[in-house]
């Protein structure tokens, strides 16, 4: 069964966002969201294992940002 | 009250427009984006934003809006003392820039809302720092759509960064050609193969610009049983765009860093003569907006900038507007805005209708002029006749503080070196003569152990 990627747009955005890099984008998506997913596996681990609490401020990464 | 006069450059989101009215810049939010820019306001997201120093603050004034009909609210951004383009900046503005545009995109993302347009002109360095000047570019994000940007931010962003660093600086050039971002396939065509083994520029540059090719003009059936991009996904592709933006560095051979004031030909009490009179002459007429054409790494701007002015530094060099970008961002600098520009061919007016970008000449004028070191550049290299030049100057400024260098300075001598000597009236009487005719001279000094003289003057 196949569906149109653009039917998955409800309200059309004001730029075109090019259905080539929509595609990619959901190629490379589980393999993103992949590295993110065990990103943060891996600093739950490494918590565990040092002791240290993993704060707030590390999950959401405002710091980083700075 | 006037007219209210709709910006040339608004025009392309439905959410709003700018709009000017008895000179000040007002943004109009439509009906259409009530509610995205409610949510923008009330999640909290704008005051992070703006306490982050990455969004520019507004006000919601009582203003008549200038299309009633479509008007949700009249807001007042703050005001952006200069706009340039990203053809103006720096390899390192423009990276500031990318970096600013992803973090807004992560930061959104936390507050349930996404960029909905990742333009790189809709970035503006204010006080010193890249921030996005579009309010209205946030849209409520909705879990399991891709990024409706992410074309944009590679074209406008990633494209032109990766071909600074991997082929030629002087490729960031292709932003005033391609309005919208250096198209993929280009970039891709242009790139070096090697750039294929980087992971990230492989994906977002090469692949990306193969896919484009491959679905142009085609909707793309998938399985539904993939559908969706979660916001997990999301992360990880702004963080590959981080990293891989990250990775970009543009490495000028390091000795030619810092080497500028060591070229010149004149001694160290002339360059602290020139600086005085420069910092003496600002002070008096405390202007508040300053151009400084041929400013290299910026010593002079910031004299303009000690007496409280808003300098825009220009230079066609872009290792010293690289230098001169590096030192306002490790002083934390606000009122100096390193810029690239060629003087013989200035930023044209661009876009549709040739409304969108405006010329260097549009942005003008400034209150006072800087053009030190810089006539004998225009006169003898670009040929251009000093009656032309002072009608230049007199068009992009009221004051002027402009060196004359003779032709018996050795600089003058290295650019005579290679050619024949057409230029009869370059000399200082001939000089005096044309600007003369457009400035009235208030003062005209000879810079001590050298032959070069100063000028202050006004334009008639």
């Amino acid at each position: 069964m196949f569906v149109f990627v653009a039917g998955l747009i409800d309200k059309s955005p004001y730029l075109d966002p090019g259905s080539g890099s929509f595609l990619l984008q959901l190629l490379i998506a589980g393999i993103a969201g992949l590295g993110v997913f065990i990103g943060a596996q891996w600093g739950k681990i490494k918590a565990l294992l040092t002791g240290k609490k993993v704060t707030k401020e590390d999950e959401d990464d405002e710091t980083k940002d700075e | 009250m006037s007219k209210p006069d709709r910006l040339g450059a608004s025009f392309r989101d439905p959410s709003g427009f700018l709009f000017t009215r008895d000179g000040r810049l007002y943004r109009q939010v439509n009906h259409l984006y009530a509610a995205e820019y409610d949510r923008l306001m009330t999640s909290g997201l704008y005051d992070r934003l703006v306490k982050a120093g990455m969004l520019i603050p507004h006000r919601e004034v009582d203003l008549p809006p200038a299309e009633p009909d479509l008007a949700y609210k009249v807001i007042q951004p703050e005001s952006v003392r200069f706009i340039s383009y990203p053809y103006e900046w720096s390899f390192d503005q423009l990276k500031d820039a990318a970096l600013t545009t992803l973090t807004l995109q992560r930061r959104a993302l936390k507050a349930g809302m996404s960029l909905k347009d990742a333009s790189a002109y809709n970035i503006q360095f204010f006080e010193g720092r890249p921030v996005l000047i579009d309010t209205l570019s946030f849209e409520t994000y909705r879990e399991g759509l891709p990024w409706v940007a992410y074309r944009q931010f590679c074209q406008h962003f990633l494209a032109p960064l990766a071909l600074m660093t991997h082929r030629d600086v002087r490729l960031g050039q292709l932003l005033r050609i391609y309005i919208d971002g250096v198209p993929l396939d280009l970039a891709s065509r242009l790139l070096p193969w090697r750039t294929r083994f980087n992971l990230g520029l492989f994906t977002h540059i090469h692949v990306h610009a193969a896919v484009q090719a491959r679905f142009a003009d085609r909707p793309i059936e998938r399985p539904k049983a993939q559908a969706g991009m979660s916001r997990q996904a999301m992360l990880g592709l702004l963080n590959s765009l981080e990293t891989t933006v990250r990775g970009l560095k543009w490495k000028p051979a390091q000795t030619e860093w810092g080497r500028y004031y060591e070229m010149t030909n004149y001694s160290d009490a002339a360059f602290e003569h020139k600086k005085r009179l420069v910092a003496e002459w600002a002070g008096k007429l405390e202007p508040k907006l300053v151009w400084d054409l041929g400013a290299n790494t910026g010593v002079f701007s910031r004299q303009a900038a000690g007496a409280g002015a808003y300098v825009v530094a220009f230079d066609i060099d872009p290792l010293a507007v690289a230098q001169n970008y590096r030192q306002v961002k490790e002083a934390g600098e606000k009122n100096i805005l390193p810029l690239m520009l060629d003087l013989t061919n200035p930023s044209p007016s661009l876009g549709w209708d040739n409304r969108e970008r405006d010329s260097l000449a549009e942005r003008g004028p400034a209150d006072l002029v800087l053009a030190l070191a810089l006539v004998h550049h225009l006169a003898i290299s670009n040929n251009v006749p000093l009656p032309q030049l002072a009608d230049f100057f007199a068009g992009i400024g009221r004051w002027l503080i402009i060196e004359f260098v003779p032709k018996s300075d050795s600089q003058v001598q290295k650019l005579l070196r290679s050619r024949e000597d057409i230029f009869p009236h370059y000399t200082r009487e001939g000089f005096e003569q044309s600007f003369g005719r457009r400035f009235k001279i208030h003062a005209a000094v000879q810079i001590c152990e050298s032959e070069r003289m100063l000028y202050l003057m006004e334009r008639l």
